[in-house]
């Protein structure tokens, strides 16, 4: 039983016409107990910069609360907002300190340039290796069903409705089929001059 | 997970030790989709062990009788015994009855030799697909089952999404869905890839298709 595997849950992002989606289930479990479901793993970071971190809970906390140490450091220092390829490079750093005894989640990044509105999606191991692809990027307990969905929705230049619709479908049919993940989902799309979040109610089981 | 620990693959095993396992992962990746009046039925062609491609073109679907065909998938060397025996088994049934076995005979057959193999598994994954005039379901199994079933449970059962029926099967809507699935499992799963064979069993008769996959 592998420890990313212990808490269960899952993210996905998507990228869109001038739009990226990002999200996320609800469930928080030990192993096979729920213990509650209303555990959102989908953060913002910034007006237009947001992260999903599945896997194990406890690192998805601590995880989030050093990040956001270094991004206030950054942002004062810098005197200007976070890229989301510059959190990428950040992320990569913070996991990779850590080669030899892991932070155990394999964050999922989504957002939009602060000065182009580029659409930038990228996912990363649980040490730090990135991928930045052009259409979609999944992560957690229900990944290969995931990739079944995504594969065979997602188009290119979606507007923000479809892409909406397209993230949704792919999420809840792929955790309706994984123990470990679902009890609702929260998408939110992230548009240029604004984030629409949606919470999904689903099979509650 | 007993048996997916009796198979693991040689860099995962302990290189000091000697291991004899019984069963060998082949592979392989079947839909069968059925409407009111056909069934189709599709598998691909490749066959697997560990990350080596045994053969591109190995047909996995068997047909039992005129209106019954089966996929078959899992440890090949199990595939070929279980089709053989099913096989003659059928054609004992046709003489002793004076007609062709039933698929639910088959079905339930097939159940109770699976069964008496309880303590030494046939290693197949089986799709029994027929016409009974029966009508909706779906099943998918094999090596890219995670990937293919959510889009199944999407587009066919009209699963999670508000106010929608079930679609009516037609033979170009069944044709399209399998495409689909197998082109996305294709990218994303080495197992499956080279070529799918589609069935089609109607009262007519059977047709054939093959759609060729990537081949990576």
């Amino acid at each position: 039983m592998s420890i990313l595997n212990y808490n269960g849950g899952c993210v996905v992002a998507m990228k869109g016409k001038n739009c990226v989606a990002i999200a996320c289930d609800l469930r928080f479990g030990v192993q096979a107990q729920t213990i509650s479901t209303d555990f959102k793993r989908v953060f913002e970071l910034g007006p237009h910069l947001y992260i999903g971190l599945p896997g194990l809970a406890t690192d998805t906390q601590t995880v989030l609360q050093r990040l956001q140490f270094r991004i206030k450091m950054y942002e004062m220092r810098e005197g200007r907002r976070l890229k989301p390829h510059t959190l990428m490079a950040m992320m990569q750093n913070l996991l990779y300190e850590r080669r030899f005894g892991p932070y155990f989640v394999e964050p999922v990044i989504a957002g939009l340039d602060p000065n182009t509105k580029e659409p930038y999606i990228c996912a990363l191991d649980l040490i730090g290796c990135a991928c930045e692809p052009a259409d979609f990027v999944v992560s957690g307990t229900c990944s290969e069903s995931l990739y079944g969905m995504c594969e065979t929705t997602w188009q290119e230049d979606m507007e923000p409705e479809d892409l909406f619709e397209c993230i949704s479908q792919s999420l809840v049919n792929a955790f309706d089929r994984d123990a470990l993940s679902g009890w609702g989902a929260v998408v939110h799309i992230i548009e240029q001059d604004k984030v629409t979040t949606r919470t999904l109610k689903c099979r509650q089981d | 997970m007993a048996v997916e620990m009796a198979m693991e693959p040689d860099y995962m095993r302990d290189p000091r030790k000697h291991h004899f396992s019984p069963y060998m992962e082949n592979g392989g990746t079947s839909i069968a989709i059925a409407g009111d009046d056909f069934v189709m039925i599709a598998s691909d062609t490749r066959l697997t062990r560990g990350f080596n491609i045994l053969s591109r073109n190995q047909e996995k679907v068997l047909r039992l009788t005129p209106h019954t065909m089966m996929a078959s998938s899992g440890c090949w060397a199990d595939v070929l015994t279980l089709s053989k025996v099913l096989q003659d088994r059928i054609t004992m049934y046709s003489h002793e009855h004076n007609e062709s076995m039933p698929t639910t005979a088959v079905a339930q057959m097939l159940s109770t030799m699976l069964y008496w193999r309880r303590f030494f598994p046939y290693y197949v994954a089986n799709i029994l697909a027929g016409l009974d005039e029966q009508g909706k379901g779906v099943v998918a199994t094999g090596a890219s089952v995670a990937q293919i079933q959510p889009l199944l449970d999407n587009q066919v059962a009209a699963l999670n999404m508000k106010g929608a029926t079930p679609p009516k099967m037609t033979k170009d809507l069944a044709r399209q869905l399998i495409h689909d699935a197998f082109i996305s499992a294709a990218e994303r799963d080495i197992n499956t890839g080279d070529g799918i064979i589609i069935h089609t069993i109607t009262k007519e008769g059977k047709t054939e298709e093959m759609v060729k996959l990537r081949r990576d």
